[in-house]
């Protein structure tokens, strides 16, 4: 059942369009995460939904509740649509205490004191700050000050929790930890959460499903493994992993697979999309997909190693063809030379 | 958005509180000005009489010149000035800024008619300074009752009100930008010139306008300094203007002030659009934050000397004169000091119930008028905050429209609006009138001072508190409120001071009952009981200090 239904939302800044039409549902107990670039409307899709910001057109429905609908000149303020939000600065209120910060939600619904201490003290537990609610924000570190974030947001028992990125203002140490530990919680307790963020591995690794904005629009949703592993799309390509790139032209088409040929060179790849020779098309393959090989049979390619850079898990491999570089995984250094670049033709992907 | 009647009905009421507390004075004047006879008279008509009389008017048009002269050459003076200030003490490593700035702003922070009366006392021909330097140097080269050292001293006293806004876009300039300079082999005074100068060249445009229509609305100065030869501008020909016919005669007064206000306000509008261009100039030059002092070396001589001169003149010599004459009885060539010392002029405040009474009345409309009008004025800030519609516009306007008048037309507006409406009538001869006066004249100023305040709460927090259910009431009520609260305490204090400070507002609405220092100054001064204003000045000065002590120790911002 869907607790939150987007329906062709639009929404712009004075003349400036942000968002063009956007859909969306997010099932109970679901993940969902809005990825895109900066500038996407990622962040304006979640305040919409929060009724920080108001469409123009659109409808919104949090289980069977309209909170939005323009062709009914229907609004709920912001206060009226029992969501939880979780703000990227926290935006915890300085002159509260851990406690109240996260008692006000239940004082504002006349939750009786007994019950609302309780309920307090109940979900400060859960995420671990169990003896800091007499603290004030500023006397917490930024992972304490995350997690009394949360609790604010979900100790009214809201249907969504919303989270705008929630894992930019920490450090990159913490913010490993704090995914996992975010990941492990909404599945717990079962919450239905969507997530802003930019930073694709964090959609993957904490999301049952990603939407993939880009410039207002849905450019493709799936699963992580979906949209990592068989992309639409020459942006969702880029976007969702480090790719090596090549520009080209298709010569052959033949069994579901097409030939590119550049100047000099010649490789096959899976076509997405219609495809017909002559087209000029871009063949997209992830860095840890190129495989280094030892001879020519095969999809490959012999190139002259311009240099290699030692990443601690593994060495980084650059190659040269032509003004382009190509990159490649590899356990070891490599001498200077030429090598063999092998390219799995389910793995090349031509847009 | 469907808001709730709780929600629109209390905003709505102090839109309009606010609008016809703002336009029903200056409407009044506009109204009055058009007709031949004071407005209580029966035989008034509407007609442009009162034009046509004062535009016969010589004297008018010499004060209306005099005010254009002296308007121009302050603002020559103190724009300048002020800039060069801002730069020694915003971007130099000059030593003693923390205790220099206090007194840089000293001036914005006393009574005109005090500093007046200081000059007097101080430079004027028997003057303390004037005596000494005869004395000791055998001449003071210097005259106080003429056009040009009323410039200078105008020029001067209000360098404060530039280097305030040339300091805070100093604040937001990156120091690479001088630094750059610097490597390329530029002196500190020269990457002045060049660089920092020129790239807050909005931000002393704005403030050259100010100073430019502060100098239209100029009276404690002109009265005191210019009176004694005669030279009227338009704020003193307005005051006089009684005195020469004899009667009251209200539409001429009317016809002189919409004349100002004419002046003034394109002035403040203009200004308004310099402020906004010069926002979008300041945030886009250089990277903020990362601020380095640049080292003076030998040239902290000329800086400090600069500096040093600039409070000597502007704020040692009339605040010391001032100091002085309230504990002598009287002074001249030949008088030895010790032997002329006194306390026999505060003994005569003291005995004066009036005066005590003014004193009293002082420290009332400041501390506890000052806390309503904070208090009021937080309620057209949250009538407007974060609520981008055309009624915010409209206040925004609405506010700035006091800027344009002078204290002395507003008292006069008010003392009308309470002639005219019979239901005010009794509150007239109460504080109220002065309260309600001086709460419209420092309308701007003080919605700065809260404005100020709200924008630094993130939008966030706010927002939070909707998210998390409140209503917007709650959300002002609970997160915005408490987290202004340091700022609006700051706010009271400021506005205690300005309440302190001001005299022409007062002027016209002083009545048994509604004395205020600064009035009794006015008057006192016209009758001459030089003894008595040495005495309540300083009593006023200390009053500001006072606030001014208070307003440092706990590190209130002295500027929005």
């Amino acid at each position: 059942m869907a607790e939150l239904t987007v329906e062709n939302l639009h929404l712009r800044y004075g003349d400036n369009p942000i968002l063009k039409g956007v859909s969306m549902n997010l099932d109970r107990g679901e993940v969902v995460s809005l990825l895109g670039p900066s500038g996407s409307g990622k962040t304006t899709l979640l305040r919409a939904v929060a009724g920080l910001e108001t469409p123009h057109e659109g409808a919104i429905r949090i289980g069977e509740r309209v909170v939005f609908d323009s062709a009914a000149a229907i609004e709920l303020p912001a206060e009226h649509r029992n969501l939880g939000l979780v703000f990227q600065s926290y935006a915890l209120w300085p002159h509260k205490t851990v406690y109240d910060n996260v008692a006000y939600g239940l004082r504002l619904r006349k939750v009786p004191q007994a019950e609302a201490a309780e309920r307090v003290g109940q979900v400060l537990a859960q995420l671990g700050l169990g003896p800091l609610g007499a603290r004030y924000p500023h006397q917490l570190s930024g992972g304490q000050q995350q997690r009394v974030a949360i609790a604010r947001a979900l100790v009214y028992n809201p249907p969504v929790i919303l989270l705008d990125e929630p894992l930019s203002n920490l450090d990159a140490k913490l913010r490993e930890e704090a995914r996992a530990f975010l990941r492990e919680l909404i599945v717990r307790l079962g919450l239905s959460a969507l997530v802003v963020t930019h930073d694709q591995s964090e959609a993957m690794a904490m999301s049952d499903r990603i939407l993939l904005l880009n410039n207002g629009r849905i450019e493709q949703q799936g699963t992580p493994q979906e949209m990592y592993g068989s992309p639409r799309t020459l942006f969702v390509a880029e976007f969702m992993g480090s790719n090596n790139r090549l520009a080209g032209r298709v010569a052959e088409v033949r069994d579901g697979r097409a030939r590119i040929e550049g100047e000099g060179w010649s490789l096959w790849g899976t076509p997405k999309g219609e495809t017909a020779p002559g087209r000029e098309v871009n063949a997209v393959i992830r860095i840890e997909q190129v495989k280094l090989g030892d001879g020519p049979e095969g999809n490959r390619l012999r190139l002259p190693l311009s240099t290699s850079m030692y990443l601690g898990d593994k060495w980084e491999h650059l190659f040269r063809l032509g003004a382009t570089a190509l990159r490649a995984h590899g356990t070891g250094d490599l001498a200077p030379g030429e090598y063999w670049l092998e390219f799995p033709p389910d793995r090349l992907w031509l847009f | 958005m469907r808001a709730s009647a709780a929600e629109t009905l209390p905003r709505a009421f102090t839109i309009l509180v606010t609008a016809t507390a703002v336009l029903a004075p200056l409407s009044l004047i506009l109204y009055q000005s058009l007709l031949n006879a004071p407005f209580f008279d029966a035989r008034k008509a509407i007609g442009l009489d009162a034009y046509r009389f004062i535009f016969a008017d010589p004297d008018f048009w010499q004060a209306f010149k005099n005010s254009g002269l002296i308007a121009g050459g302050m603002t020559l003076i103190a724009v300048p000035l002020g800039g060069l200030l801002a730069f020694v003490m915003e971007r130099t490593d000059l030593s003693g800024r923390g205790w220099i700035e206090p007194l840089l702003l000293v001036p914005s922070f006393v009574s005109p008619m005090v500093l007046s009366f200081g000059y007097v006392v101080a430079a004027g021909p028997v003057g303390f300074y004037s005596v000494w330097s005869r004395e000791l140097f055998g001449g003071a080269p210097w005259g106080i009752y003429s056009i040009l050292a009323m410039t200078v001293i105008a020029g001067l006293t209000h360098v404060p009100n530039v280097y305030v806004y040339a300091s805070a876009a100093l604040k937001n300039l990156g120091s690479d930008v001088e630094e750059a300079a610097r490597v390329a082999g530029a002196s500190p005074f020269r990457v002045a010139f060049s660089v920092s100068l020129p790239l807050i060249m909005p931000s002393l445009l704005f403030s050259g306008v100010l100073v430019f229509f502060l100098g239209f609305e100029l009276f404690g100065l002109p009265l005191v300094l210019g009176d004694p030869e005669g030279i009227l501008v338009l704020s003193t020909y307005l005051f006089k203007l009684t005195n020469k016919l004899g009667t009251p005669s209200y539409h001429l007064m009317a016809a002189v002030a919409v004349c100002i206000v004419a002046v003034t306000f394109p002035l403040v509008l203009l200004q308004r659009q310099l402020l906004k261009g010069s926002r979008k100039y300041a945030s886009i030059k250089g990277k903020s934050g990362r601020m380095r002092e640049l080292p003076l070396g030998g040239w902290k001589w000329l800086a400090g000397g600069v500096i040093g001169a600039w409070i000597f003149v502007s704020v040692l010599v009339p605040l010391s004169g001032i100091a002085l004459r309230a504990f002598v009885t009287n002074w001249g060539e030949g008088v030895r000091l010790a032997e002329v010392l006194t306390l026999d002029n505060f003994r005569s405040v003291w005995e004066e119930p009036t005066m005590m009474r003014g004193i009293w009345n002082t420290i009332l409309i400041g501390v506890v008028g000052g806390l309503l009008t904070v208090a009021c004025y937080t309620a057209i800030g949250f009538a407007t905050h974060r609520r981008n519609d055309g009624w915010s516009r409209f206040v925004d306007y609405l506010v700035l429209v006091p800027r344009a008048v002078p204290g002395l037309l507003a008292g006069l507006a008010f003392l009308w609006v309470f002639l005219f409406f019979p239901p005010l009538r009794p509150l007239r001869s109460t504080l109220f009138s002065g309260w309600l006066a001086y709460s419209v004249v420092w309308l701007a100023y003080g919605m700065r001072l809260i404005s100020s305040s709200l924008l630094q709460v993130s939008p966030e927090l706010e927002e939070a508190a909707r998210s998390a259910g409140a209503p917007r009431w709650r959300v002002s009520r609970d997160v915005t409120l408490p987290l202004i609260r340091y700022g609006l305490l700051g706010s009271w204090l400021l506005v205690f001071m300005i309440f302190e400070r001001e005299y022409s507002t007062a002027v016209y609405l002083l009545a048994p009952g509604t004395e205020v220092i600064g009035a009794q100054l006015v008057s006192l001064w016209q009758g001459g009981a030089i003894d008595l204003v040495a005495a309540l000045s300083l009593v006023n000065v200390v009053l500001v200090a006072v606030g001014l002590g208070i307003a440092l120790r706990f590190g209130v911002r002295l500027r929005d």
